[in-house]
């Protein structure tokens, strides 16, 4: 699954902005190289062969670190663990649903509290995974904020698929314009965010789903029971101080169906709740 | 997070506009979205004028709804 | 298990911080709030108005947000009454039917019992209903020694063309009562009768609005406002007369409470411009016409221009014009021996005039968080003092004494 990338930067300097994309680019490949599930050549690859533990750098460290965090929060609602799911579910376009029993067999392999995380020692059991899918292209959007922050003064806005964070407002004040993508019309704007600073962050995919027998099956699933929950939002949009905080809180907020909006209330963010 | 990026690289922003057909796309807005381009910025200092012009002559509103609520007039 | 009863943010903005290694900003969740005081005083020792405002609106996140907005205004001095000067010392019935004061020749009578306090409340509810209508209700109330207001209203905003054209429709329904001292006077009669009818009297208005707002470019926009008005019930003001005078000397011989119709239809206009230039300044023109079944038109032109300086700062030159017709019941005084008119007013405010408005606005803003300004106008409005039709002593006298006003502001905005 591609998304589109951008980075828009306030400056008269052509030069100087295309080599903050650059830098920018770079930072956002190597997230991306580093942490994908898809590759055999990284880290990820390398934990999930399970059995063994795997000393891991620094970043990898704050990561799993952060998703432990989130694990232990959200009640177990939020486990890097979840993605084997993603065997029975396929959310693409001849998707279709897959039995309870075939999840059933999954949710043995699923569970933080079944991995070793012994800073900086993973062992992640056989027939387990980890996947930081879940919190990468966030991580990313911040990372390379705090990246090009160092590099200019001007104001920069990331925007990695929908998940954006600004830098500040333009010299004069104005902010950067995002929309968020109607999930009843694709490709339209359904409501124009002005940022000056901080992230937001969307949960819920207008081509992710599965429609079966009059139910719509969202790809954000339940660790606990392996399905989708009934009654999610079609997205959820969240603004927080970072794109990593915001794009959690969305996911929860998907998790959490009818009670999506009563939950976000309760956080006391600002959102934008589509059904 | 997922495969590849595709990159949209765009630089400098805030160009004169040089627009013939009326009307924007939704990330054009940045000026008109300022504070200071909304149609009821300043809204105390239209408030006072209203309450002002209210009590000494004999139109009122058309901006939004007319005054009132003053025994002034 | 359910989350909805635990707040999570608060401690995920933590780990954030761990896992990014910045320092966690808190997300703006605030209030808004804007705060004015102004000073109004007239020249010639008429009105003086002390009016602080403070206005609050919160952010209640996806597009919803909650105003309220509360204003103290506390008037003294003294307002002209209509009744012509004189070449004798006049003598006036105080409202409330006891006691007199004396108006000097040659003076423009003026009731200075003028003191008045008014407090008044108002909130304003705006919540998207999809992703192009939203709705906004409001309620004011407002109390003052001899006047209570309450209305409500309600406007719909529909957004079409890419949320490039917004069409508004809206409804305003006020509700007044009117509670004069020394009771409602009865109309054309004269003051020295004290002729008054009940303690109280009420009227009604019910404002129609329409409008289009239309985005042309990247830096400008449009406005077009329609409004209908229809105001009913008690529209005189009770403390308003209209002189009789006599045919030959035109000295003042019976000072008669004035008259208007108890209805009242009124349509305008408006059209708004704004358009910011490529250095970030900032022009406003506006245009209103206004017309009622009093006999009444009124055009208002209005313009601004904001020069942005260095640092924040701002200054903005104001100039306003305005001029409106008379209305068909008004006369500067009544002749003795005449028919008396079904309806009369010699109110100044309904005669025929032009005024201009000649202003300045100096302010700063602080980053995001804070403004401050400063603005001074000046305000002069006159008719014409020696109509054709004055006669007798009236023909050496001011019949529209020009007002004039100056008004200071401070403004103060801040997030909270």
């Amino acid at each position: 699954m591609a998304s589109p990338c951008e980075v828009l930067v306030e400056s008269n300097d052509a030069a100087r902005s295309r080599k903050l994309i650059t830098l920018a680019q770079q930072e956002a490949d190597r997230i991306e190289q580093k942490f994908s599930r898809y590759r055999d050549d990284n880290i990820i690859h390398q934990i999930n062969q399970g059995g063994e533990p795997v000393t891991v750098d620094a970043e990898t460290a704050r990561l799993l670190d952060f998703a432990q965090h989130c694990y232990s929060l959200s009640e177990g609602w939020f486990d890097i663990t979840s993605g084997i799911l993603r065997r029975v579910w396929n959310f693409g376009q001849n998707g279709k649903i897959p039995s309870q029993r075939e999840i059933k067999a999954l949710l043995p392999h699923i569970g933080w509290e079944k991995v070793k995380w012994e800073n900086p020692n993973l062992t992640v059991p056989m027939g387990m995974e980890i996947d930081l899918g879940g919190i990468g292209k966030e991580y990313a959007v911040d990372s390379t904020l705090t990246l090009l922050k160092r590099e200019t003064d001007n104001s920069f806005m990331i925007n990695f698929g929908g998940d954006c964070n600004a830098s500040g407002p333009m010299a004069d004040g104005s902010p950067w314009m995002t929309g968020i993508e109607d999930p009843h019309r694709p490709g339209d704007a359904a409501a124009v965010i002005q940022l000056k600073n901080g992230a937001l962050a969307t949960s819920g995919d207008v081509f992710k789903f599965i429609q079966h027998e009059g139910i719509r099956y969202g790809h954000i699933l339940n660790p606990r029971s392996g399905w989708p929950n009934p009654d999610s939002p079609l997205s959820v949009t969240v603004a927080a101080a970072t794109c990593t905080e915001a794009g959690i809180l969305s996911t929860l907020a998907m998790l959490q169906g009818k009670d999506a909006e009563k939950f976000l209330d309760q956080q006391e963010v600002k959102y934008w709740c589509y059904r | 997070m997922k495969t590849s990026y595709h990159w949209i690289i765009l630089c400098a922003v805030l160009a004169t506009s040089g627009c013939s057909s009326l009307g924007v796309k939704p990330w054009e807005r940045n000026l008109l979205a300022r504070e200071d381009m909304l149609m009821d910025a300043d809204a105390l200092d239209l408030a006072f004028d209203e309450h002002i012009y209210f009590s000494k002559e004999a139109s009122s509103g058309g901006q939004g709804f007319s005054g009132g609520g003053c025994g002034c007039n | 298990m359910q989350l909805t009863k635990k707040k999570v943010a608060g401690l995920l903005s933590a780990a954030t911080c761990t896992l990014l290694g910045t320092p966690a900003q808190s997300a703006d969740n605030g209030w808004d709030v804007d705060s004015a005081i102004l000073f109004y005083t007239e020249d010639n020792n008429r009105i003086e108005v002390v009016e602080p405002v403070i206005s609050a609106t919160k952010d209640l996140g996806d597009d919803e947000s909650l105003s309220m907005k509360l204003v103290y205004d506390s008037l003294t001095g003294a307002s002209a009454t209509g009744a012509v000067p004189s070449t004798l010392v006049q003598t006036f019935t105080r409202p409330s039917g006891r006691g007199t004061y004396t108006v000097d020749p040659n003076e423009t009578p003026l009731d200075d019992t003028f003191k008045d306090t008014r407090v008044a409340y108002s909130m304003n509810w705006e919540k998207p209903i999809d992703r192009n209508n939203r709705r906004n209700l409001g309620f004011n109330v407002s109390k003052e020694y001899d006047f209570t207001s309450i209305s409500a209203n309600a406007l719909w905003q529909h957004d079409t063309n890419q949320k490039n054209t917004t069409y508004s429709y809206g409804i305003s329904i006020e509700l007044d009562d009117i509670d004069p001292v020394g009771n409602v006077p009865e109309p054309l009669t004269d003051m020295l009768a004290q002729d008054k009818g009940g303690s109280s009297d009420t009227k009604n208005i019910v404002d129609l609005l329409f409008g289009v707002t239309q985005v042309i470019d990247k830096s400008s926009l449009f406005q077009l406002n329609l409004s209908l008005s229809e105001a009913d019930g008690y529209l005189n003001d009770p403390y308003k007369f209209v002189s009789v005078v006599d045919s030959v000397t035109g000295e003042p011989i019976q000072q008669l409470f004035e008259n208007r119709p108890d209805s009242r239809s009124r349509q305008s206009l408006y059209g708004e411009y704004k358009k910011m230039l490529s250095n970030k300044d900032i022009f406003t023109a506006s245009y209103r016409f206004m017309t009622d079944d009093w006999g009444i038109d009124s055009n208002t032109f209005d313009f601004t221009y904001r020069f942005r300086l260095k640092e924040g700062y701002f200054i903005e030159p104001h100039l306003r014009w305005y001029q409106q017709s008379e209305a068909d019941f008004y006369h500067y005084f009544l002749v003795d021996g005449e028919p008396v008119p079904t309806e009369a007013t010699a109110d100044y405010r309904l005669g025929e005039m032009d005024a201009t408005t000649v202003g300045v606005k100096f302010g700063k803003q602080i980053n995001d968080q804070h403004l401050w300004s400063v603005r001074l106008e000046q305000y002069v409005q006159s008719g014409d003092s020696s109509p054709s039709k004055a006669f007798g002593q009236l023909a050496q006298q001011d019949l529209y004494p020009d007002v004039e006003a100056t008004m200071v502001q401070f403004n103060y905005s801040f997030k909270w």
